[in-house]
């Protein structure tokens, strides 16, 4: 203030003769004591030792020349990839998503180099389930599904996979493998979407059309063995690696898709809501389903509505994301009552549940193919189809199913399964009929959406959530525990579909695939 | 390693970026907004004041005429004779002796920012936004290469295209690859642009195409400017003999002029 004081007086009042501003001693040193503080604060710096190093790496790093490692790098990323996104700020080249897309899904290191014009990716989103510090995420859909929810014009749908209901309760401090499929619904509710229906329902629809397809490629002598085509990442794994295979990938779509097809037609017709206005939103423990929902020929509900654009499938949220959004809404998940799906597509049997487990899709596949042959329904063994369950990456069992015979089976979990009975095919070793692959190993119940544990995620998890899926369908009775004898879907098909395999079932169940195999060259993997 | 230098096989990069984010680490940089979504790779990735490595997605046609997609790895090429040196008159750039690597003292450096005109690759990059700043550029893992480690990015390159050793063994290499592979394009960009560089490229789709400039002098900076700068001493000296000799006789001239008209006034 004193010198602001003097300023100003020495600029009204100039001293007699000099008639300039000056500057006092004390002024100088002033301003330059500022001047000088603020440099040595903001910049002057000295480094400790010139030529950059002033990080960490990890250890494996530290070594003296190009030396071989375990754990090396990372795993490119297409920045276009419609599944996952990788912020590199997070990522600490600890190499756990190399380790798992070379050593369990055999893709990362099994293809030529140079690269033609794509990123090598199957899209089964494991790199993201091990990627320890979160730097590999989901490509979030959460916006596009929040903006549907606030547009009161829109009916937002959403549909649950049977894998969610064992883990989403971990997110919330639940033991593994806790059942929360009621919780599951309430929260939805919740958030906001105005319908909920179960994937289970069209769980339950993929095992009539595909058992119906097996029945009739084995009378028929259609080609042989039937691969299931549920998963996404094992279709992406086909259509790349083994596009020869691609005519005995079974026809039926998935689930998710299949529901996509019904919601926008069945379901809107019959709750008289114009198929536009309706938002679909899948609920899965999955990433690569970002990707099947994307595919452009998945718009059988657009074709039928005469508007090509518009998919079946809006929005896919992975079990993350939904737990996302309940944190950050506030629900208190543990203390919601438990809810029930909504009719028309609510109802899922036993047999759709543990579709969300490896082997799960062939036990239910055989309950309802038993049926389909002997008119009858499947003795109590069948219903307990021991050596197709467990987390083994491949397993095989021979059912016998009376005026047919033997009917052999094999299920892989893991694409380095799958590769080892795609070899098996296409060297005319197979001794199955029917095979089910689940691109992650364990099934869904460990897919690249679930919630995030160990890594790699541990036996003893995965195994509480196959046996929690296993424990709600033995709990059921027997009816219950069948796909066919679901009577939602009953309706569906006598009052909308017609047949199994029939005309309208074709339209909008069953799918084609493409050939990916010259975008990259294979290899048997080895030293790049 | 006294002639150390990396082999970047560009047939070999899978566009992973290990490389970018272990410069980061290493060499604790921040993740520019600028960068592509933050990263340091991707389409149209550039070297910036926080990236010392980037790696350059580009659609390109190879020589079979397909469209195919490259990695083109960018960082400061460490010259034999770098320009920056040449032109760094507070000696803040210097070659390493135990290494060979190009390095920047920003303790010396005076920010004049004639190292940025003079690179022949666009290298060195200003922290604009400080209010001292530093020239920023890859400094070879300077440190980590003199205990006798590999630099950071060659460490983590899981599909072994960078391969880092001895500059003769490594040209070596590349020459052995190109012969054994027509798919290569033969020429090893890095073995004589101005004098020679310390990173070797090899690849199958031409150069051009990914963004390295080409036609480049095969002699180092250094040589043309000394060529000139060894005449200086001459061209100066022999200057001020003749101007001196001038401006002697002109002021004796003047002298003799003013005494005349001193003697003629009288």
């Amino acid at each position: 203030m004193k010198k602001l004081r003097d300023k100003k007086a020495m600029k009204t009042a100039p001293e007699k003769g000099q008639g300039k501003f000056q500057v006092t001693r004390r002024q100088f040193f002033g301003v330059a004591a500022v001047a000088g503080s603020m440099a040595a604060l903001s910049g002057c710096k000295t480094v400790d030792k010139i030529g950059g190093d002033s990080g960490w790496l990890p250890t494996q790093y530290r070594n003296s020349a190009n030396w071989p490692v375990t754990v090396k790098g990372r795993v490119p990323i297409d920045p276009k990839n419609p599944c996952i996104v990788r912020r590199d700020d997070a990522c600490i080249l600890c190499g756990q998503c190399a380790d798992v897309c070379q050593n369990i899904q055999t893709i990362h290191g099994f293809y030529e180099l140079p690269v033609k014009d794509t990123f090598v990716c199957i899209k089964c989103g494991q790199c993201s389930l091990w990627c320890p510090t979160g730097s590999i995420q989901a490509n979030s859909h959460i916006e596009k599904v929040m903006e549907a929810i606030n547009d009161p014009d829109v009916l937002v749908v959403a549909n649950t996979a049977p894998a969610t209901r064992v883990s989403l309760g971990e997110e919330f401090g639940m033991a593994p493998g806790t059942w929360v499929e009621g919780q599951q619904i309430a929260a939805l509710r919740e958030l906001g979407f105005d319908v909920v229906l179960d994937t289970n329902f069209t769980a339950d629809l993929t095992i009539m059309e595909e058992a119906t397809e097996l029945v009739n490629r084995l009378t028929t002598g259609g080609t042989m063995p039937m691969m299931t085509s549920c998963c996404p990442g094992w279709v992406n794994f086909v259509e790349m690696y083994y596009p020869e295979l691609m005519p005995n990938l079974s026809t039926a779509k998935s689930p998710m898709s299949m529901m996509g097809a019904l919601v926008k037609t069945y379901y809107a017709k019959k709750k008289k809501v114009a198929p536009s206005k309706i938002f679909n939103v899948a609920i899965m423990p999955c990433l690569s389903k970002k990707a099947e929902a994307a595919r452009s020929e998945l718009n059988a509900a657009g074709v039928a509505a005469g508007d090509e654009t518009m998919r079946d499938t809006d929005a896919v949220l992975s079990i993350r994301e939904l737990a996302y959004m309940i944190k950050a809404a506030g629900i208190d998940f543990a203390s919601l009552p438990e809810d029930k799906y909504d009719s028309l597509m609510g109802e899922g049997s036993g047999a759709g549940i543990i579709f969300g487990n490896t082997g799960g899709v062939m036990e239910a596949a055989i309950r309802t193919g038993y049926y389909l042959v002997t008119g009858q329904n499947p003795p109590a063994n069948l219903l307990k189809l021991t050596p197709v369950r467990g987390l083994e990456g491949i397993k095989e069992a021979t059912v016998e199913i009376p005026g047919f015979g033997p009917l052999r089976v094999a299920v892989g979990s893991s694409l380095k399964s799958a590769r080892q009975l795609c070899e098996e095919i296409k060297a005319g070793k197979a001794s199955f009929d029917f095979m089910e692959i689940m691109a992650c190993p364990g099934g869904c119940i460990a897919g690249g959406g679930q919630p995030r544990t160990l890594v790699p995620p541990a036996d003893s998890l995965r195994e509480a959530r196959i046996e929690t899926l296993y424990k709600a369908d033995a709990k059921l009775s027997r009816e219950k525990r069948l796909s066919h004898e679901n009577t939602e879907m009953k309706t569906l098909y006598k009052e909308f579909l017609g047949e199994a395999g029939g005309h309208t079932a074709h339209e909008l169940l069953h799918t084609h695939y493409v050939d990916r195999g010259d975008s990259f060259v294979a290899s048997n993997g080895g030293e790049w | 390693m006294k002639n150390s230098a990396v082999l970047v096989d560009l047939t070999k990069c899978i566009g992973c970026g290990s490389c970018t984010v272990a410069c980061k680490l290493w060499n604790d940089l921040e993740y520019s907004a600028t960068g592509v979504e933050g990263n340091a790779h991707g389409f149209d990735a550039e070297l910036d004041q926080n990236s010392w490595c980037v790696v350059d997605y580009e659609k390109v046609t190879n020589q079979a005429g397909e469209e195919v997609l490259r990695f083109a790895k960018h960082q400061c090429m460490h010259c034999l004779e770098p320009a920056c040196r040449t032109v760094c008159f507070a000696d803040a750039i210097t070659v390493s002796p135990d290494t060979g690597a190009v390095i920047y003292n920003p303790q010396k450096c005076v920010g004049c920012r004639y190292c940025m005109i003079a690179c022949p690759y666009d290298v060195p990059k200003y922290e604009w936004d400080k209010i001292f700043p530093s020239v920023i550029k890859c400094q070879m893992c300077e440190n980590k290469v003199a205990a006798g480690e590999a630099p950071a990015c060659t460490c983590v390159c899981p599909s072994n295209a960078l391969i880092f050793g001895d500059r003769d063994e490594v040209l070596a290499e590349a020459k052995a690859r190109i012969a054994a592979d027509s798919n290569y394009v033969n020429y090893v960009y890095g073995e004589n642009e101005v004098g020679g560089a310390r990173w070797l490229y090899i690849s199958d789709v031409p150069f051009e195409e990914l963004g390295f400039p080409m036609n480049l002098p095969t002699v180092p900076i250094e040589k043309p400017v000394h060529n000139f700068g060894k005449l200086q001493p001459a061209v100066y000296g022999g200057a001020a003999v003749i101007l001196g000799g001038l401006g002697l006789y002109t002021r004796r001239r003047m002298k003799i002029a003013a005494e005349k008209k001193e003697k003629g006034g009288k």
